[in-house]
């Protein structure tokens, strides 16, 4: 089984291990995601009908309204949010998100998220020490 | 990041439990944008709709007040989602109606004044120029930043509560001299005759510059605080400006190269006659002839755009079934009432509401009443107005709203 591990910057503090559900399109929280089940509602969307919840989320960046960080917030409190986040770059919506909700989060690794991680994989996100080890299941 | 010794002692509790969570929320933005410290800040505002910040933003502000949570700078609020006197005829539930009291109860607590406008600039909240400030709510950010030359970032609610609590922001983005000088260069060479002319340019310069800096020369030094507004409210809708420069008239562009600074401009747009009808006609969703609605005051209105209402429907009345609200703060409102504009709107059969708005009001209650096509002279409330209340827009200048209230058919 392959190991990497990526180093990267610290967006919020914590650590977390779990199962990587990988998004290559931008995720919008405000209306893009319900709430009380944790389930992707964008039409269209890659992750469309696919639940997030305790998953760590590999996305590249957030998009939509200023209203995004009390959605992963209200999130946070029906245990719906991911456990995780991993992003190519936080956006201050997302990162303000994950820093009122207390879910771990990293950015700007050494190398590109969400191509190297691929759904399903196992990862350690530690990112107080801005790392992310991968272990594939293939 | 460095601390200094208060913003250390405000992270380890000294200054109770509220204090202690909005610092570490600021440590963690600031480390996440590489802010080397903490500035003062000298005021806040914050977003006030229960329905704009839902569910999750109610029980952020309460669990702030109920930590005991003090603003400790001036802070003021955006619009509430309830009209103080018209809200039962208006339509709002008794439901609503108390969500928002309770989460206006909860900023009470808390000690923020209760201005319930989105031009708190109009009122008295004037930051000066160079001042740092932690502001929400899209069109005054641009206003507070580049009319009046004071510091802001783009603000959602936690970061301008947190602010307010503190009276700290981490020192990054718009705050930083760096970050302030333009990127791109609109040439303006259309002739900008009406107010709602100035919404339009707005609404293109956001489309091209998006979240960048543009700087906007060939704008008239008769320009005033009603275009300005109306311009940065279109700009931060269609893009996200934050910042804007215009050559001649904002504080920090006396000259074009003053804008730019050490950055050379890579690109340039016009903006011409052409720009300005084919960015005019896209603005109009609504393809009935039928108008029942027409809002004014998206930004709230000052008190010479409710003049310049008054004078056009003075000795005349609104066609049955049309509405028309200009929305205002209170302090306006009672200016517009001793000037005796209110009898002539009121006469009428129009309204002026205060301290509110139809996209902090909850949502779909307009279309639930059976409107379906307002007509306004605001680019940034064409863009809301859809998806907050199900009514499609028409857009023009003020004059030919008016006319559209009168005669109920869009021309």
């Amino acid at each position: 089984m392959a190991e990497i591990i990526l180093k990267g910057h610290k967006v919020a503090k914590g650590k977390v291990e779990g199962e990587a559900l990988v998004s290559h399109e931008p995720i919008s929280f405000l209306s893009g995601v319900n709430t009380e089940t944790g389930v992707v509602i964008e039409k269209n969307h890659e992750l469309e009908g696919v639940n997030i919840a305790g998953k760590i989320l590999v996305f590249p960046v957030g998009k939509g309204s200023t209203c995004g960080s009390f959605i992963i917030y209200e999130m946070a409190r029906f245990k719906t949010a991911p456990g995780g986040m991993i992003n190519l770059r936080a956006d201050p919506i997302i990162a303000m998100g994950a820093i009122i909700s207390n879910i771990p989060m990293v950015d700007r690794l050494d190398g590109d998220p969400v191509d190297v991680i691929k759904t399903g994989d196992h990862v350690e996100l530690d990112a107080d020490k801005g790392t992310v080890k991968v272990r594939s299941r293939h | 990041m460095q601390l200094t010794k208060e913003e250390n002692e405000m992270l380890d509790g000294k200054y109770g439990e509220a204090v202690q969570k909005s610092m570490e929320i600021l440590v963690a933005m600031g480390e996440c944008y590489d802010a080397e410290k903490m500035i003062t800040v000298a005021s806040a505002h914050l977003l006030h709709g229960r329905s704009n910040t839902g569910k999750a933003g109610a029980l952020f502000d309460k669990e702030m007040a109920d930590r005991g949570g003090k603003c400790v700078i001036f802070t003021d609020t955006n619009p509430s989602g309830i009209e103080p006197w018209a809200w039962k005829d208006i339509g709002i539930s008794e439901e609503a109606a108390q969500e928002q009291m309770d989460y206006t109860n909860d900023f009470v607590r808390m000690g923020i004044f209760l201005a319930n406008t989105c031009t708190p600039y109009l009122i008295g909240n004037v930051p000066r120029v160079g001042e740092h400030v932690a502001w929400s709510e899209s069109s005054a950010v641009p206003f507070v930043n580049s009319v009046l030359g004071a510091r802001t970032n783009r603000e959602g609610e936690p970061g301008s509560l947190t602010a307010a609590i503190t009276g700290r922001t981490p020192a990054f983005g718009y705050h930083l001299d760096q970050n302030r000088y333009g990127d791109l260069r609109i040439s303006v060479t259309a002739k900008l005759k009406e107010p709602h002319d100035y919404a339009t340019l707005g609404h293109f310069a956001g489309k091209v510059a998006e979240d960048r800096v543009p700087v906007l020369t060939g704008i008239p030094p008769s320009v005033s605080w009603d275009d300005l507004k109306l311009m940065g409210a279109a700009a931060a809708t269609s893009g996200s400006i934050t910042l804007y420069h215009v050559v001649g008239i904002t504080p920090e562009a006396p000259t074009e190269e003053a804008a730019f600074g050490p950055k050379k401009p890579r690109e340039t747009f016009e903006f011409g006659e052409k720009e300005l009808r084919e960015t005019e006609e896209s603005l109009s969703k609504a393809t009935a002839r039928e108008v029942d609605m027409v809002i004014f005051g998206c930004p709230h209105a000052s008190i010479g755009e409710i003049r310049d209402i008054a004078r056009l429907l003075s000795g005349k009345k609104l066609k049955s079934g049309v509405e028309l609200w200009i929305l205002t703060p209170r302090m306006i409102w009672l200016y517009a009432e001793k000037m005796g504009y209110l009898n002539i709107i009121e006469a009428a059969g129009a309204r002026i509401l205060c301290d509110s708005c139809p996209i902090c009001m909850s949502q779909g209650f307009l279309k639930g009443r059976g409107h379906k096509t307002v007509a306004t002279n605001s680019a940034k409330m064409t863009y809301y107005i859809y998806p907050h209340q199900g009514l499609l827009p028409y857009y023009g200048s003020m004059e030919r709203c008016v006319e559209a209230a009168i005669s109920g058919i869009w021309r």
